[in-house]
């Protein structure tokens, strides 16, 4: 067996393991496995860490398809996530719609939405476009915090929108369960469109677009899918991070950082590919976690004072970006898939590629 | 590079295990362990370092005196702090690793509105008491939730003791100019002004919203010049208040009352500003010239001469830390009333708690903040602070009106 | 009317602010093909800069400005050769997510070092200005301004008047062609990136005399250098300059709406900024790329 292949066993392991621990551990939680004295391997923290690593999943693969697959780099999903979320809060909380009815139009709203936006947007490149789509997602939080309907706010304003705790049972399972679900509809449907001749159509149009346009790809119309699709699933993930949350605001449902955090994860994990965007959402956001101090786990560095540890951190995670960007742009999955392996040939050739 | 994270996470659990202290068994009884999530990084960091200071302060007196005393015995405090740089997710993460993992009793709150409204969720599912001392917006106090107690006036209240003394005040003032930065708690600051005001016999002639942490706000003065209002109010935090009486300065911007909620009462204004920063008049929660009698722990003046001690070179202790060590107050008092480390009969405890300490009277109403409490004015005076209103806490008489820019 | 003349005067004055932090990243956008994302960190490096040499020294702020510059140049010129020329020939979105990382890396040392304090520089004529019947001219803003358009006037001088100047207009238009002419490409990058560096540490200067610094007030000036240069257009300094004039009377006039106009900075501002790059992407004087 060649390295590469044995990495790649290794890979398929590894994720199946995560997979199955996320899907099962979650089960010891419930009052049935406890009075079987199964040992509880999920706490309420690991469920809000664990959601919102799901959450990052959704996003980062949704961004994929618009920037990885179709290489338009959006620099505004977000606003995708804050439309989703606030449509299911304004239904929710306005509306008094029940969860489950109000939960399917968040991804519908946010694609309305990324078809408006997108058929002017998408006839811009490159950096153009970045900026373009920069300047949507932060518009848009604006707008929606700050709009208001004779001096009343319409959204719900600088104080949020507060809906009902929707106290299931088992209620951090419930939501874990849903992100994930969520999380699964994405890799799923990435994984249909890569096979299918829009995929193909949205690869030509990265590669080449006026060769795809020549060869007959209705680019516009698959670029504005593509970003309709791509909304549609962040969308999703606000939707259920409303409710879950229990109070959405401007802040948290429309966070810039958010933006690059879902593009470096797809980066780190590899464009383009399938499961890459996921597994980057999981490491990065297990090590911005770490670094945050919100795991179980932390580290004392006996020279530096506990309360310059956030910064520090800060620091590390500027350093690593740079470091993955100018070493290994083509994404971490790129060793273990086994389409390269990691040496320093390969580091120098990647960085003689990109130098001048 | 996921088997080098997971390796990377085994040697950090070797290094050192930093969990929280759980349960210490010292000679006394066991230690009761407060959670504090807080922005010591990011936008809010000063505020948030003055509710620490406020904390701490507390906690030191407590542990000196062996505990808090529950059913005879001792019970030493721990507070445990994590940083949420100024992001309320992240707070919400904190918290609830706090309750999990720290194991936390109680829960001490955020700074700022917005990390309090999602927090209060999280104590409420995990039904854990939690008292806050530094998010006055009412909406959270609105949502029915039972754990969340506020131990501060509530925002609408904020600048309604400004107009109190202005209607005090010869020549009365009458025309008001009110700018507001646009997140939840000073919209409330600025309703209750617009609410209070033509009940004095006063009027909002000029009401500005701009953005929350706007710096270039020259047209908002502007603005306010137009109008050639009475008082000037402004209701932010303390970048924009300081970027506010800079551009009054600028475009000569006069009136008899500069009033700015949150802002003139830390000591970054006085050090940004210097001489400009004398006349402006400020909503507070509390001075160090307040005259309430304390039922227990230090009267009005060991107060400030033990945070003097305890942190030089910062001259008086601003209305932050005091209200965060009152938040520590309430609890202490509950734990010792209900003589229980039980959730449920603490915050029992609580709603019925009705006490008076250096901070003021500390009830909650029906729905968890502290109606019962009034907010002071104080007015910077030669580059000190000193109490103004209400006169029978006051040291100072208010220096009205406030002279032009021109002949100071 | 008067108070029009008012609004006005106050936007021109604030657009220098804007022009100023603007025509860095312009030139390094226009020639590098880099969005810099850090440039909102230079400027506020530049801005502490002045505060510490002013605080230690009592040196008049304005003529820390000089200092500022080279000092920029000299750390943006570093920070090119060093870290940026690596990933100048990969896709745009590593630029970046580097740039990202490095204004990450910048402004928590900033906050390691001086705490997130509101720090200010005050000098006796802070707040006194000219006043013109009725109309207020704050001194510092002026001379701001005036130093803005200077600076700019240099930069233009610069480009099109010296052989360096030229060699980075060269490099702008066809990075191959000249390397093949001769042109030592990674210098030539590198001395780019501090002369915008340079701008920048020089309107971090202009700001610190202005507001209250602290180690994030950077931010806001990188999303607002995207506008003014998409306004103005890419391409020549002027352009730049006038697209942070109008985008400073823009913001004022917003600001001036009764109510909350002003909340609606931002949005207005993204929606001029998307609403030019839908219909006219060259700006309002640049030329097309």
């Amino acid at each position: 067996m060649t390295t590469s292949q044995r990495w790649q066993r290794i890979l398929i392991v590894l994720g199946c393991a995560v997979i199955a621990y996320a899907v099962l551990a979650p089960l010891t939680s419930l009052d049935g496995a406890q009075a079987l004295n199964l040992p509880l391997l999920t706490d309420k923290l690991w469920f809000r860490l664990a959601t919102i690593t799901a959450m990052f999943v959704v996003m980062a693969t949704a961004w994929n398809i618009i920037g990885g697959l179709t290489g338009y780099a959006a620099f505004g999903n977000v606003a995708f996530f804050g439309i989703g979320a606030y449509t299911t809060g304004m239904l929710i909380a306005k509306a008094k719609w029940p969860f489950l009815l109000a939960l399917p139009l968040a991804p519908v709203a946010a694609a309305i939405f990324a078809v408006l936006v997108g058929l002017p947007l998408l006839r811009l490149r490159g950096h153009y476009f970045a900026v373009a789509s920069l300047g949507v997602g932060v518009a848009v939080g604006e707008l929606v915090q700050n709009l208001d309907y004779r001096g009343e706010p319409i959204f719900g304003g600088a104080s949020g929108l507060f809906m009902p705790i929707f106290a299931v049972p088992n209620r951090d399972l419930y939501f874990f369960y849903l992100m994930l679900g969520a999380a699964g509809v994405s890799i799923a449907v990435t994984w249909a469109v890569i096979r299918s001749r829009f995929g193909y159509g949205l690869i030509a149009i990265r590669e080449n677009e006026e060769a795809a346009a020549v060869i007959g790809v209705n680019t516009t119309a698959y670029k504005v899918a593509a970003f309709a699709l791509a909304a549609a699933l962040t969308g999703l993930a606000g939707g259920i991070f409303a409710q879950w949350n229990v109070f959405i605001d401007q802040e948290n449902s429309f966070p810039i950082a958010y933006n690059v955090e879902m593009i470096l994860m797809a980066l780190l994990g590899g464009t383009g590919t399938v499961f890459g965007p996921a597994a980057g959402a999981v490491v990065l956001q297990l090590l911005i976690q770490f670094l945050s101090g919100s795991l179980p786990i932390t580290l004392d560095l006996p020279f530096v004072p506990e309360d310059a540890m956030p910064v520090l951190a800060q620091v590390v995670l500027g350093v690593l970006l740079a470091l993955v960007v100018i070493f290994a742009p083509r994404g971490v999955i790129d060793f273990f898939g086994g389409r390269s392996r990691l040496t320093v040939a390969y580091l120098r050739r990647s960085l003689r590629e990109t130098s001048i | 590079m996921k088997k080098h994270i997971l390796a990377l996470l085994a040697v950090a659990g070797l290094v050192t295990l930093a969990c929280g202290s759980g349960s210490n068994q010292g000679a006394q009884g066991s230690t009761i362990v407060l959670g504090a999530p807080l922005g010591l990084t990011g936008s809010l960091t000063k505020e948030s370092a003055l509710t620490k200071q406020g904390y701490d302060l507390w906690l030191d007196w407590i542990n000196k005196q062996g505990g808090i005393n529950v059913n005879g015995t001792k019970h030493p405090v721990t507070i445990k702090y994590y940083d949420d740089t100024s992001n309320a997710n992240q707070s919400a993460v904190l918290m609830q690793k706090l309750i999990t993992e720290d194991k936390a009793n109680f829960l001490l709150g955020p700074y700022g509105s917005a990390a309090t409204a999602t927090d209060a969720a999280i104590a409420e599912q995990n039904q854990i008491p939690m008292v806050e001392a530094n998010g006055a917006a009412q909406s959270i106090f609105n949502q029915g939730y039972k754990y969340t107690f506020g131990v501060l006036s509530p925002a609408n209240k904020y600048l309604q003791g400004v107009l109190d003394m202005a209607a005090t005040l010869n020549p009365k003032p009458t025309k008001i100019a009110m700018l507001s930065a646009d997140d939840n708690f000073s919209l409330e600051v600025a309703q209750g002004v617009n609410d209070y005001a033509t009940g004095l016999g006063m009027q909002v002639v000029v009401y500005k919203k701009y953005k929350n942490g706007a710096t270039a706000l020259t047209a908002e003065v502007q603005a306010a010049k137009a109008v050639n209002p009475d008082i000037v109010l402004n209701s932010g935090h303390l970048a924009e208040a300081i970027a506010i009486h800079k551009a009054a300065k600028e475009q000569k911007l006069n009136a008899k009352i500069f009033a700015y909620s949150v802002g003139p009462s830390t000591p970054d204004f006085i050090k940004s500003l210097g001489k400009d920063a004398d006349y402006v008049y400020d909503g507070s929660q509390w001075t160090p010239q307040v005259k309430y009698k304390s039922q227990f722990y230090l009267s009005v003046s060991d107060y400030v001469a033990a945070y003097k001690a305890k942190y030089p070179g910062e001259g008086d202790p601003d209305y932050h830390v005091a209200e965060s060590t009152a938040a520590c107050l309430a609890l202490q008092r509950a734990i010792e009333k209900a003589n229980s480390l039980d959730a449920k009969k603490v915050r029992d405890a609580l709603a019925a708690l009705d006490v008076t300490t250096f901070y003021g009277r500390i009830k909650f109403d029906s729905r968890g903040i502290n109606t019962f409490k009034p907010m002071v004015v104080e007015q910077i005076q030669g580059g000190e602070h000193h109490t103004v209103f209400p006169s029978d806490v006051a040291d100072k008489k208010p220096m009205y009106p406030t002279p032009s820019w021109d002949q100071r | 009317m008067a108070d029009l003349v008012q609004l006005v005067t106050i936007g021109l004055l604030a657009g220098g602010i804007y022009a100023a932090v603007g025509v860095g990243f312009s030139l390094v956008w226009g020639v590098l093909n880099i969005v810099n994302l850090a440039h909102g960190a230079l400027v506020i490096v530049g801005a502490y800069l002045t505060w510490q040499i002013f605080t230690a020294s009592g040196l008049d702020p304005f003529l820390t400005l000089p200092i500022d510059a080279v000092a920029l140049f000299a750390f943006g010129y570093v920070v090119q050769r060093g870290v940026i020329n690596r990933i100048i020939r990969a896709p745009l979105l590593f630029t970046f997510l580097l740039t990202f990382g490095l204004n990450l890396i910048a402004v928590n040392v900033l906050l390691l070092i001086f705490k997130s304090d509101f720090r200010s520089v005050t000098t006796a004529y802070s707040g006194a200005g000219l006043d013109l019947g009725g109309i207020v001219v704050p001194y510092i803003r002026l001379a701001a301004l005036g130093i803005a358009l200077l600076v700019a006037a240099a930069l233009a001088l610069l480009l099109n008047r010296t052989r360096v100047g030229l060699a980075i207009q060269a490099v702008g238009s066809d990075r191959d062609a000249a390397q093949l002419v001769g042109i030592d490409l990674r210098h030539a990058y590198a001395v780019t990136y501090g002369l915008g560096a340079a701008c920048a540490g020089v309107a971090g200067g202009l700001i610190a005399m202005i507001q209250a610094i602290t180690p994030t007030a950077g931010e806001p000036y990188t999303l607002q250098a995207f506008v003014v240069v998409i306004l103005g257009g890419l391409g020549r300094v002027s352009a730049t300059v006038v697209g942070g004039l109008v985008f400073g009377l823009v913001e004022a006039f917003a600001q001036s709406i009764p109510g909350s106009g002003s909340v609606f900075a931002n949005a207005i501002a993204f929606g001029v900024m998307v609403l030019v790059l839908v219909t006219r992407p060259q700006g309002l004087l640049g030329r097309l790329r």
